[in-house]
């Protein structure tokens, strides 16, 4: 057993055995294997390094904070925060380039044209949700997403891909499942690490944590904040994961 | 149960119960894939090959037409099978709209009783209440077709364009060709039927035609002057073949594996194949499915004999009946992954994913039973003494899947 699964198994139990403290804490419940990065972010690294990272997020209505109490809610600003406490030494920027019903096309002209503009080392790029809400086709999102990552890696830029929000109501009246099933292929494909939001936000809400449409509408900015802390903090952990992989493949 | 299963016509070699299994096999699977959250979702067909139960149910629906519309053609003419595929047709059309109104119904429902947090106020996801009479109009001339609405109006779009083709029946090598070019064009030049909302139809007919063409060749009989029937002409056994198909199948049943489980290892692929293993398009029926499809399908017949004891079996038995009354289960199948998914949305947890499969199945299972039934006792009292048969009548075996 190498020593990373024997913490992640320690983790583990301990998670296990001290469920109550959970509740108190801010910290989320943050699965092992879905905050796994599975492939460096070298550029990241380097970044980081020499002391200033800028991050790209690209996507729709969903990094842009809908629903939380205010922009310094939404999970682009709080992982910034985030980064920034926990290395003090770094400048961290983050950028949000995001517009409601973007298709992944759009979306990936508007990375290009902010990229041309400023270079990030990092982009960070949800997608998908619109494309299923609207059926629109399964290639036409992989044709895009395949040209702008081929883009970013002969630029040296990393990036990260990010799944789809998980909603029952979603679940049961689009059609999601190609989507998702196209995403985590062509992340595999470009060797990117991809944060399973769908499937951490399902566990989330089969566990009772944090679950929007069972939320009374009273508690919905509250939970929603809560939601975008806990992706920040998975987006973070994915992060260091990465960073980490890229240290050792170096 | 067993004794409502049709076991074919007195003429030739009867029902090929094959084909009736595994098409009632497929419509299971359509109904439990098109209920997302189903847990039994990950132990269907499109988990372990380049293919799903949609490509099994458009060859045997192709199939089946082959034979149907095939001895229509040979016995009443064209005319007469070219009205009998329209007023099958029609009939779909029917059954699509009334599925589309229950469509409608359930969003409608869901989302009232979805107290709608932000981000999805703002997806827009249901065109029909931002513009209801555009929607309807939309859906009347089928180019709107919602999520898990679309093999229907492929089903209509592809028995519709078989109505010229159906002299060619008699010539495979032709049609064949015709359809393969037709195949090409829609993939070469992006040819599609229009979609109200963005691009074309999820099942590209262009494109699917092929394969329920493909079925359609491999089910009709010919009826040679005098004699009777020979037996449905079928690729013939070959080693190499057969190897082929195989390793074709493995291969598939390797990507996807690897894809779901462990996709880290398509690092291991160099970069080129593992960016075309993105590009296997499921609307223009790639290459790569049609080929699994058909492959998998020369295996299971030839693997399977006509005459195999289990499909005569008490297990097989549910799924013949579904198999061959394939409409009326197809569309309460689509009828119930509505009911399906708004129950998974209440709760998706075990005894939920327990209730809706076993009662879907059974529900399925049950209007295979009654059509049966009604058919049964139809014909009993319809027909007292058996028609005269005329020497060389092909077996014709008309059920609710194929046209009286």
């Amino acid at each position: 057993m190498s020593s990373a699964r024997l913490l992640r198994w320690l983790l583990l139990l301990g998670a296990l055995l001290v469920p109550a403290a959970r509740a108190g804490t801010r910290g989320c419940d943050l699965p092992p294997d879905l905050v796994e990065a599975g492939a460096p972010l070298p550029a990241t690294l380097r970044a980081v390094t020499a002391g200033r990272l800028r991050i790209l997020v690209v996507g729709g209505v969903s990094v842009l904070g809908a629903g939380t109490s205010g922009p310094e809610a939404a999970w682009p600003a709080r992982l910034r925060a985030l980064l920034a406490a926990r290395r003090p030494g770094v400048e961290f920027e983050v950028t949000v380039r995001a517009r409601q019903g973007l298709s992944t096309a759009e979306a990936g002209d508007l990375l290009a044209e902010e990229m041309a503009r400023t270079p990030a080392q990092l982009v960070l790029w949800a997608t998908g949700t619109f494309s299923a809400a609207k059926g629109l086709e399964v290639d036409d999102m992989v044709e895009a997403l395949n040209e702008r990552l081929e883009q970013l890696r002969a630029a040296g830029t990393d990036a990260v891909l990010i799944e789809p929000q998980f909603s029952r109501f979603l679940r049961a009246n689009a059609n999601v499942e190609p989507y998702l099933d196209a995403l985590r292929l062509v992340a595999a494909t470009h060797q990117l690490p991809l944060l399973r939001r769908w499937e951490l936000m399902r566990h989330w809400a089969e566990t009772e944590q944090v679950d929007l449409e069972r939320t009374p509408k009273a508690e919905r900015v509250a939970a929603t904040d809560r939601l975008n802390e806990c992706l920040a903090q998975a987006m973070a952990a994915l992060l260091r994961d990465g960073a980490a992989e890229a240290r050792r493949s170096r | 149960m067993r004794g409502l299963i049709r076991v074919g016509g007195s003429v030739g070699a009867g029902r090929d119960l094959r084909v009736d299994f595994f098409r009632g096999l497929a419509l299971w699977f359509i109904f439990i894939d098109h209920v997302p959250g189903n847990r039994l979702g990950e132990l269907t067909l499109r988990n372990i090959a380049f293919c799903d139960a949609t490509e099994a149910f458009v060859l045997l629906a192709g199939y089946a037409a082959g034979l149907a519309y095939g001895a229509a053609l040979d016995r009443r003419g064209w005319p007469f099978a070219a009205a009998s595929l329209l007023r099958r047709a029609g009939t779909l059309y029917v059954a699509h709209i009334f599925l589309f109104v229950v469509f409608a119904a359930q969003v409608g429902y869901s989302a009232s009783i979805l107290d709608s947090p932000a981000y999805l106020d703002e997806l827009h996801l249901d065109p029909f209440r931002e513009q209801p009479y555009d929607a309807l109009l939309q859906a009347l001339l089928l180019r709107y077709q919602p999520a898990f609405l679309d093999i229907l109006p492929l089903y209509i779009a592809l028995l519709v364009l078989l109505v010229p083709a159906l002299p060619l029946l008699r010539r495979p090598p032709l049609l064949l060709g015709a359809s393969a070019l037709l195949y090409a064009a829609a993939r070469l030049l992006d040819l599609n039927l229009p979609n109200w909302l963005d691009g074309g139809w999820f099942f590209n007919p262009f494109a699917w035609q092929l394969l329920f063409v493909t079925g359609a060749a491999l089910g009709y009989v010919p009826r040679p002057r005098g004699g009777p029937p020979g037996p449905a002409p079928a690729v013939p056994l070959r080693p190499g073949l057969v190897l082929g198909c195989v390793i074709l199948l493995l291969l598939g049943a390797a990507v996807m594996l690897v894809a779901e489980r462990a996709p880290d290892w398509l690092a291991l692929l160099p970069e080129d194949v593992a960016v075309l293993l993105t590009t296997f398009d499921k609307s223009a029926l790639h290459p790569l499915r049609l080929a699994s499809i058909l492959a998998l399908a020369y295996l299971l017949g030839h693997a399977v004999p006509r005459g195999a004891g289990w499909l005569r079996s008490q297990p097989a038995a549910p799924f013949v009946l579904m198999g061959q009354h394939g409409l009326p289960v197809f569309c309460t199948g689509i009828f119930l992954s509505f009911l399906g998914r708004l129950a998974l949305e209440q709760s998706d947890r075990g005894p939920m994913q327990v209730v809706v499969n076993l009662g879907g199945w059974a529900a399925l299972v049950a209007v295979g039973l009654v059509a049966a039934w009604y058919r049964q006792r139809d014909r009993g009292e319809a027909a007292p003494a058996p028609a005269p048969l005329s020497a060389g009548l092909p077996p014709v075996t008309p059920s609710s899947t194929t046209p009286a």
